[in-house]
């Protein structure tokens, strides 16, 4: 815990200023335009500006991950946060939706503009097509860390047959199952001993 | 010159086709009045969704699609469902986080009113939805420390994992039904999805062959 292994050699650099985390964070959107957002910012914020130790900016993943909202977002809040507070955050996730919610409203604007034209109707039914197929793996692709707990398996496939047979609302499932689940995978000594602890 | 004079005599003719052919393409025929936003009310109650609906957007935001195609499509008629889908697609397009949908449902509900008000309405949806979360974020962070080795930050992260995955196949479910394309639109959705777990192909591309094959009239809904 001392120093971070494989960490900066020339040390941290001082705390970001407000107009510093806006610009670190454009950087890190702009560069991210073709994705891979997080292997990016952990480039800029890591390697380039040094404002985090590797060691820190793990530590942010798995809490940007564990709260709620989209994880880049609250990776962004997490980095602005660690160094000015609330006015951090909100000033580093600024930086980080500027251009591509700029860029978004654009595409909207000319979305509901044009979206009743037959010819633009046939190209977003094939786009379409393809969005679902991406939307189908999602849940494909977190279904292997779960796989060989069948207690896992049963929550997903009743929050699954809950929402998609019987229409039940996120709000009230989540709020039902969650502190079921919760009781089930309470830490015990036997669990704790088992499940070897995340490193921050 | 002659070619010249006939464009300019069909383009009323154009202009006269343009309003049924817009019917053709399922806008028109809407079960309910959409919301409108301009009532205070109605906008305090949108704006309190959005708020509420924050802190429930587990694994990242996805979680969210059903709910945001409830209010949109179901309860507020401010979309038609494949609009909703022509959205979810430009979201994924787009740079940034994809999450960033919300911004054009809000845009969407306010569109009628003229595109100003729906770029204010867009950023107005996107605020309401970033900052519950934002706010608990930056809590969770400076008390972290305190946090970490806490039994109910253990136990609640190992219980939100499962049930966002099977919300997330319900989500995939949705979004497949809400696209509502035909045969070969299933079975490129289905090559999408395989292909999305198994290579590392940029999903633009899948988008762009997709669209051309939606140009060419062999995926249509």
């Amino acid at each position: 815990m001392a120093s971070a292994p494989g960490g900066t050699p020339e040390g941290p650099a001082p705390s970001p200023t407000l107009p510093e985390l806006f610009l670190g964070m454009l950087q890190v959107a702009l560069s991210a335009f073709g994705g891979g957002l997080s292997a990016w910012s952990q480039r800029i914020v890591v390697d380039q500006r040094r404002w985090l130790t590797n060691e820190e900016f793990l530590t942010g993943l798995t809490v940007a991950r564990l709260f709620p909202g989209p994880n880049q977002i609250n990776m962004a809040v997490y980095i602005g946060a660690h160094f000015r507070g609330l006015q951090g955050a909100i000033a580093a996730l600024a930086g980080m939706l500027l251009v591509p919610f700029s860029v978004l409203m654009g595409l909207g604007v000319l979305y509901f503009s044009v979206h009743e034209l037959p010819a633009v109707d046939r190209v977003l039914a094939g786009v379409v097509a393809a969005a679902a197929g991406m939307a189908l793996s999602m849940g494909f692709k977190i279904l292997d860390q779960y796989w060989k707990d069948p207690i896992a398996l049963l929550l997903a496939a009743v929050s699954l047959v809950a929402m998609e047979s019987f229409h039940v609302r996120l709000v009230p499932l989540v709020l039902i199952l969650g502190p079921l689940a919760m009781v089930w995978y309470w830490p015990r000594q036997r669990q704790a001993a088992a499940m070897p602890q995340k490193k921050p | 010159m002659i070619w010249i004079s006939s464009l300019l005599a069909a383009e009323p003719v154009l202009l006269a086709l343009r309003l049924p052919l817009a019917a053709l393409s399922g806008e028109v025929p809407r079960s309910c009045p959409a919301t409108s936003l301009s009532d205070w009310g109605n906008l305090l109650a949108v704006i309190w969704d959005f708020l509420s609906l924050s802190l429930f957007s587990l694994g990242g935001g996805n979680t969210l699609l059903n709910e945001y195609h409830y209010l949109s499509v179901s309860e507020h008629c401010w979309l038609t469902s494949s609009q909703f889908a022509d959205i979810y697609a430009l979201a994924e397009a787009a740079p940034g986080p994809s999450s960033m949908i919300v911004g054009l449902l809000g845009m969407g509900a306010a569109w009628k009113e003229g595109p100003l008000w729906g770029v204010l309405s867009g950023v107005a949806a996107e605020a309401a939805i970033l900052l519950p979360s934002t706010l608990v974020m930056v809590a969770a962070c400076l008390s972290w420390n305190r946090l970490r080795d806490s039994p109910w930050r253990i136990a609640f992260e190992r219980a939100m994992g499962p049930i966002t995955l099977g919300i997330l196949f319900a989500v995939g479910l949705k979004i497949l039904h809400t696209a509502d394309t035909n045969t070969p639109g299933v079975i490129v959705s289905v090559i999408v999805c395989v292909l999305m777990l198994r290579t590392r192909i940029s999903p633009l591309w899948f988008m762009a062959v997709a669209g051309v094959l939606g140009a060419l009239g062999v995926i249509n809904r």
